[in-house]
């Protein structure tokens, strides 16, 4: 009996651990994205004012002393009402998708050859993805400034070997937030795809060359499928922040280089519209989270279809 | 086969060196067409390189390979009429059974319609009709080994090479699955080429096997020749349980080879030996189920015997092993079959006696 009684104590406590090392997780999440998020929702659903905070509190006391809950979707309204945000919206989506999927072009082959290559070369080629990073990454945008500008070094160099006889007017326009957006975020798109890449079995591609596919085939047919879940991590991992990406567009970006980040950042600081800025920030990550957890299901589905 | 006829593969004077390592050295051998051939080695003999070699995975850095007549020394793995089955099977991860089986077909643009019918049939086959729509994921260890048997077999190739076939199979499935590879092999009439580290495989699957040591050939032979006369210690030792003891060449002619072995109490007579023994020191070789162990003493006066007693005894349901030391402090392994219900007579710290038919000493010179 009391064996019985130490055995349920035991399992008691080890469910208890884990539920613990469950929950810490969940605790992270909650303190610092779900308490926030809410705050934001909150003011988004408020009005602007002229006070200290600058926006109508959620319980407002009427004359007779009882409280009463203030909420207005104006903002919302708003933001579907005028058509730049809209079309910011698209823009900041077209320019992350595109930067996107050239830095998966560049990438894809940058991260084969690293996992190809033998091990100390490996090593090395790692470090040189990853250095970049020791230095400031507004310092790293700023270089472009200076590699970009009219009298800068692209020009230069260009002017110099005779491609070019007039400089190439590049800096605040998409195309530098272009460069800026694959400069930066490039490793992101390598790691995850060469953390893939290197675990693909030689053997599987000498079956498919011995089986009768020549070199294209057995990457169209065999790496490539297989590489999938590298090549969606490192999308997810460069479209997300890219998508309300704010210093690049602000610094190498054009007065009509759109981005949902310069919006957000000028109805905070130059317009000083809390809920503004809220409601757009509220609608973006709906739009970046809504297509994941759709994505996560269909994928969970199919696991399950298949077991 | 005629002996001026051409082997189908023809193997001659191959080296594959890795920097300064001959993984394999100028290594000759000739397989025949329809033959189940087995490359036997220790991990690191060169077997898989040379079976590389043959499939087009590796080039070799001398020497040529003809099969059927044609050089392909340079011809790319695609477009040989070879195929290899992998070690651990490399079946596609993403594709299901069908696809993975029907993949050489359709590289080859053969029609829909015939890859279908001819994909069903190699499943019936291998005995998996109605896999072809699982993962291979959801295939057991010896299902994964049939699949991918068919994969390699769907193309027809002439010659198969199968890299570690059993080895990622438990032991009854592998006993089992060996009879089913030949059962196979003799329907379809394809050369196989079986590349193992495991002589009991080597020795039930094969028609002929060849020994490798260090990217070298030791020796080639039916199985039977290779254990009843080995050409060296190392052949000797690695196939099989040997007894080995050393020994001095008294006297030596095309008849009659005397020898001097303390371990096997004297003075031996060999008749019939294959060639005179110009050398002094040699080894005298003996397996273990030749020795016969009795608690009397032969009868036969002309046959020799040393006495010991046993100090080790292992027991395996159809057969008894004993460890004898000798008189002479010579350890000698003896097998028992045990054909008698209930017979264990012999046991630790019995006086016995040792003895052998003089024709089952082998005699190996290096």
């Amino acid at each position: 009996m009391s064996g019985l009684l130490i055995n349920l104590d035991n399992s008691f406590r080890d469910r208890l651990w884990k539920n613990t090392i469950v929950a810490i997780p969940y605790l992270w999440l909650l303190l610092f994205f779900l308490a926030p998020f809410l705050i934001v929702l909150k003011i988004s659903l408020a009005d602007p004012i002229v006070a200290q905070p600058p926006f109508t509190p959620l319980f407002q006391e009427s004359e007779n002393g009882s409280s009463s809950i203030f909420t207005t979707f104006d903002n919302y309204l708003y933001l579907f009402q005028d058509s730049l945000y809209f079309i910011t919206y698209l823009s900041s989506v077209k320019l992350a998708f595109i930067s996107t999927i050239l830095a998966l072009l560049i990438g894809y082959p940058i991260a084969y050859g690293i996992a190809r290559s033998p091990q100390p070369t490996r090593n090395v080629l790692l470090l040189m993805v990853v250095i970049p990073f020791w230095i400031s990454f507004l310092l790293r945008v700023y270089a472009w400034m200076g590699i970009l500008k009219t009298k800068g070094l692209l020009n230069g160099f260009l002017l110099w070997i005779g491609i070019i006889d007039q400089p190439l007017e590049l800096l605040y326009t998409d195309t530098a937030v272009y460069i800026g957006m694959i400069y930066s975020y490039l490793p992101f798109m390598i790691l995850p795809l060469y953390a893939n890449l290197e675990k693909l079995d030689v053997r599987l591609l000498e079956a498919a060359s011995d089986l009768g596919a020549k070199r294209w085939e057995v990457f169209k047919d065999v790496t490539l499928p297989l590489s999938v879940p590298g090549i969606v991590a490192g999308c997810c991992l460069m479209f997300i922040p890219a998508i309300g990406e704010y210093v690049i567009p602000a610094l190498l970006g054009g007065a009509d280089t759109l981005m949902i980040g310069r919006v957000l950042f000028d109805e905070f600081f130059l317009n000083r519209d809390w809920p503004v800025a809220s409601a757009v920030a509220i609608v973006l990550v709906l739009l970046l989270v809504l297509p994941i957890v759709y994505f996560q299901k269909r994928q969970n589905q199919e696991l399950l279809s298949e077991s | 086969m005629n002996d001026n006829e051409r082997a189908f593969i023809e193997i001659r004077g191959i080296s594959k060196y890795f920097g300064d390592f001959a993984a394999v050295y100028k290594a000759d051998l000739d397989i025949k067409k329809g033959e189940l051939f087995s490359i036997l080695g220790a991990s690191g003999s060169g077997k898989t390189t040379l079976l590389r070699m043959m499939s087009g995975l590796e080039v070799p850095t001398e020497g040529k390979i003809f099969i059927d007549g044609i050089d392909m020394t340079n011809v790319p793995p695609y477009k040989r009429p070879v195929n290899i089955m992998f070690q651990n099977y490399a079946l596609f991860p993403h594709m299901t059974v069908f696809d993975n089986i029907a993949y050489g077909l359709k590289k080859e643009g053969v029609a829909k319609d015939i890859i279908q019918e001819k994909v069903s049939k190699m499943l019936t086959l291998v005995k998996l009709p109605e896999y072809g729509k699982r993962k291979p994921n959801q295939l057991s260890g010896g299902e994964s080994q049939r699949v991918a048997l068919a994969r390699s077999l769907i193309k027809e190739p002439k010659v198969l090479l199968l890299d570690e076939p059993l080895a990622a199979l438990d032991k009854k499935l592998r006993q089992s699955t060996q009879f089913e590879l030949i059962d196979i092999q003799e329907e379809l009439g394809v050369t196989f080429v079986i590349v193992t580290h495991d002589q009991e495989e080597a020795m039930t699957l094969s028609d002929r096997i060849a020994v490798m040591e260090a990217g070298e050939f030791v020796q080639i032979g039916a199985p039977n020749l290779i254990y009843e006369h080995p050409k060296n210690k190392f052949v000797a030792d690695f196939i099989g349980n040997i007894n080995m003891f050393d020994a001095t060449v008294i006297d030596s002619n095309e008849q009659d080879v005397s020898i001097h072995c303390e371990a096997l109490g004297g003075d031996i007579v060999l008749h019939k030996p294959n060639h005179a023994y110009n050398i002094k020191e040699i080894s005298v070789a003996l397996r273990p189920e030749k020795v016969m162990i009795d608690k009397q003493q032969p009868t036969d006066e002309n046959i020799d015997f040393v006495t010991g007693i046993v100090e080790d005894f292992g027991y395996f349901g159809n057969l008894s092993i004993y460890r004898v030391r000798t008189n002479n402090g010579q350890i000698i392994q003896v097998s028992k079959q045990n054909r008698i219900r209930s017979e264990h007579t012999i046991t630790w710290a019995d006086e016995v006696f040792l003895s052998w038919e003089s024709d089952s000493l082998i005699l190996l010179e290096s």
